[in-house]
């Protein structure tokens, strides 16, 4: 067993093959490549690194460095007044930013213990769920990017560009909105807005099937992501998973439907939307492509939502009183919503005064890169860019 | 349950390091300085305790919190003597939360890693542990997570010194 | 690049390449994938069909550092990430250019002032050519970030100074 063959070729140990053909073996040696996978990369979906350990095509270990966008969001809690901290939500998840403002406000009141006025409330989750939309729209894009397809990333901008002029009209930004305020929100809509939201649900149901039939079903996105990268739903429980990839591994559980907050109690009772929940229709129940589809699910049912907040919109106003230097009594209070990423939580401790004195912030990404180190070996390196790209993270969550 | 049914059900099964509960309430109109407290209610744990109390929160039929959601700390003050270390539970099955609050002196901040009950403490208590200097004995991998690996000092404590420059990069 | 200083004079000839070599420089800068927050969302939106950044020649976003003219530092730059970011800008090569698209790239952002590992600007590390102000700037704010970048390029010459090295 050495590691020279003889000149002549056939050296070394011969075995005769099934055919008659003798194929000679040689001793040799192999090493474990470690290849690393980022912080830039185009298909980390932010500046993440994954150090992977390869032998040859098939992944044998990952290992998930964090940090490179910790922004102190925690500390910065700590630091500014509650309202001033409200931008600063923003940016963590910042592909789906009212949600982020809508858990945060949604905590502070529950520590104040204010109502919120209906109107108020009923705008709060059309943003929030045309927001899911705009985020869902941006997770199913560059994946299909990451997988190779470019052209859906491209139709599905289109839609995301419509959103963010909705959102421009009534708030003024298109990215980072800082709309939904502690007691209700900003400003009223615009004139007009009810009618052009209502306008994109037509229309953007009507685009749905063109995504789903360009994406989706397409033969070799099908081929990329079915039986890969399954995660099993107690491994999900057990590491916390919640949002997409917890109900595309067969697990029944939507903030929304089961814990509800806000208006979505309500909404549900009315027969509103569904919770979709993967079958396995593709492959193994809780692969890339279940995600996928919960996600593309999760759209439709959201326009669902909205069309059902318009339907029952009412005048009032919209921000509850509350005064203008805010103080918040003492307590504290942990409020999880249901982000298009999982649960997004915020747990705010308040000692009466001006500032926090802490703001935690439980980001569904932070715990959902930590299954990677699972999930990823075992699968060939081409398969680990589709299982990260299923897991939909946003590193302003994860590193905060 | 609401939160009274979880705290009788976890003394019932004798739950290990149960210290007690607190729950919000009004102030006290004839005492000035207590406002009361407002928020959720939560149950105290001995911190030593907190693993087996959390794997008896996972196994008990009753209250079947099969997720850990969240393992965080608090530094509530400078001048005080303790860290908090707050863990958020969830029971899909019976669809309910359960909030525990452990007292840590801040001269020795140590404790056993929840993470044989949970995989999802692992990244949490890493954080913890840079960000608080909480120590978790028995973590398997015990790296910082979001900071630099030679990072000094423990910055979501009240009493951190913002630094000056890192590796020849002004701060200021 | 060849540094023609004091070989010639600058003549007729010379200020027609300057041009040539400018022009075809300006309408090909290959941008470097290198979102980081959330100006990196921004600058897709740029990339798409909406606000297209391909008819400035600039649409070929290349992955790697060694292929791109120029790198647009979207989002927050910390420690972690800065010496990352030195060392791709090391493996761009000349002439390249380095735009600091947003408040955190600038000058910190709103991370300015409790901000621990947040670098207040992203030239304490790289040299930047153009900055852009914004959080996130919108898409229109970039492509004219593009175009100042472009009346730089057109004013750089072949004579004057040796082309932009390491």
């Amino acid at each position: 067993m050495s590691d020279t063959h003889t000149a002549s070729g056939l050296g070394g140990d011969a075995r005769v093959l099934r055919s008659g053909e003798r194929e000679f073996t040689l001793d040799v040696r192999t090493q474990d490549m470690e290849i690393n996978f980022g912080p830039q990369h185009p298909a980390t979906h932010g500046v993440m690194r994954i150090l992977i350990r390869a032998d040859g095509e098939l992944v044998t270990g990952a290992q998930p460095h964090l940090g490179y966008l910790h922004r102190c969001a925690e500390k910065i809690g700590e630091s500014v007044e509650w309202l001033q901290y409200l931008p600063y939500t923003d940016r963590y998840d910042y592909l789906a930013a009212m949600n982020n403002n809508l858990g945060y406000s949604m905590a502070v009141e529950a520590v104040m213990g204010i109502a919120i006025p209906r109107r108020a409330e009923l705008i709060r989750i059309i943003c929030a769920e045309l927001n899911r939309i705009g985020s869902h729209l941006i997770a199913v894009g560059t994946y299909g990017m990451d997988i190779g397809a470019f052209t859906p990333f491209l139709y599905m901008f289109r839609e995301r560009e419509w959103m963010m002029a909705l959102f421009e009209k009534i708030c003024g930004a298109r990215l980072t909105y800082s709309y939904i305020r502690i007691g209700g929100l900003f400003n009223d809509a615009p004139p007009g807005w009810f009618e052009e939201v209502a306008l994109f649900c037509d229309t953007f149901e009507a685009k749905w099937p063109e995504y789903y039939d360009l994406l989706i079903v397409n033969k070799i996105f099908v081929k990329r992501t079915a039986n890969v990268g399954v995660i099993p739903g107690r491994v999900c429980l057990d590491f916390g998973l919640t949002g997409p990839i917890l109900r595309g591994s067969g697990v029944d559980w939507d903030l929304r439907r089961d814990m509800p907050y806000s208006l979505y109690g309500e909404i549900w009772r009315d027969g509103a939307f569904q919770v979709p929940v993967a079958r396995g229709e593709m492959g193994t129940v809780g692969d890339c492509w279940d995600r996928t589809w919960v996600r593309m699910r999760e759209m439709q049912e959201s326009i669902r939502i909205v069309r059902w907040c318009l339907a029952h919109i009412e005048e009032g106003p919209v921000m509850a009183e509350i005064p203008k230097i805010l103080k918040v009594p003492k307590g504290e209070a942990y409020v999880g919503i249901e982000n298009p990423r999982g649960e997004l939580g915020h747990y705010v401790v308040s000692d009466g005064e001006k500032m926090a004195v802490r703001v935690r912030v439980r980001g569904p990404s932070f715990c959902n890169v930590a299954v990677l180190e699972d999930v990823l070996p075992g699968a060939l390196v081409a398969d680990a860019v589709a299982i990260i790209g299923s897991t939909d993270i946003v590193m302003g969550e994860t590193d905060r | 349950m609401d939160f009274q049914g979880i705290h009788d059900r976890l003394r019932a099964i004798g739950a290990p390091g149960l210290v007690g509960a607190d729950e919000p309430r009004q102030g006290d109109p004839k005492d000035k300085k207590d406002k009361g407290r407002a928020g959720d209610p939560f149950v105290l744990v001995d911190p030593q305790r907190l693993t087996d109390f959390l794997r008896v929160c996972r196994d008990d039929e009753r209250l079947c919190f099969e997720m850990l959601v969240d393992l965080t700390a608090t530094d509530p003050a400078k001048d005080q003597a303790h860290l908090w270390v707050n863990v958020q539970l969830l029971s899909l099955r019976h669809r309910q939360r359960l909030a525990i609050k452990c007292l840590l002196e801040k001269a020795a901040p140590r404790l056993p890693t929840t993470v044989p009950v949970y995989r999802a403490s692992q990244w949490h208590e890493r954080e913890c542990a840079e960000m608080f200097g909480i120590t978790f004995e028995g973590h398997p991998d015990p790296r910082n997570v979001l900071l630099p690996a030679d990072w000094v000092g423990h910055p979501l404590r009240k009493d951190y010194q913002y630094p000056k420059e890192y590796h020849g990069i002004s701060c200021e | 690049m060849i540094s023609l200083e004091q070989s010639f004079e600058d003549n007729i000839l010379t200020t027609k390449v300057d041009w040539l070599l400018n022009w075809a420089r300006l309408s090909s800068i290959w941008p470097m994938t290198f979102g980081l927050a959330c100006c990196a969302i921004e600058m897709m939106a740029v990339g798409m069909a909406h606000h297209d950044i391909d008819r400035f020649g600039a649409g070929a976003f290349r992955a790697s550092p060694r292929q791109a003219d120029l790198m647009i530092v979207a989002g927050t730059v910390n420690f972690k990430m800065a010496e990352r970011i030195k060392r791709l800008y090391d493996q761009m090569p000349a002439p390249k250019y380095v735009m600091a698209m947003g408040a955190c790239a600038t000058g910190g952002g709103p991370y300015y002032k409790y901000g621990y590992t947040v670098v207040k600007g992203v030239d304490r590390v790289i040299p930047v050519d153009v900055y852009i102000a914004g959080c996130p700037p919108r898409p229109e704010a970039l492509l004219e970030g593009l175009m100042k970048l472009q009346e730089k390029i057109a004013r750089s010459s072949v004579i004057r100074k040796p082309a932009r090295t390491a």
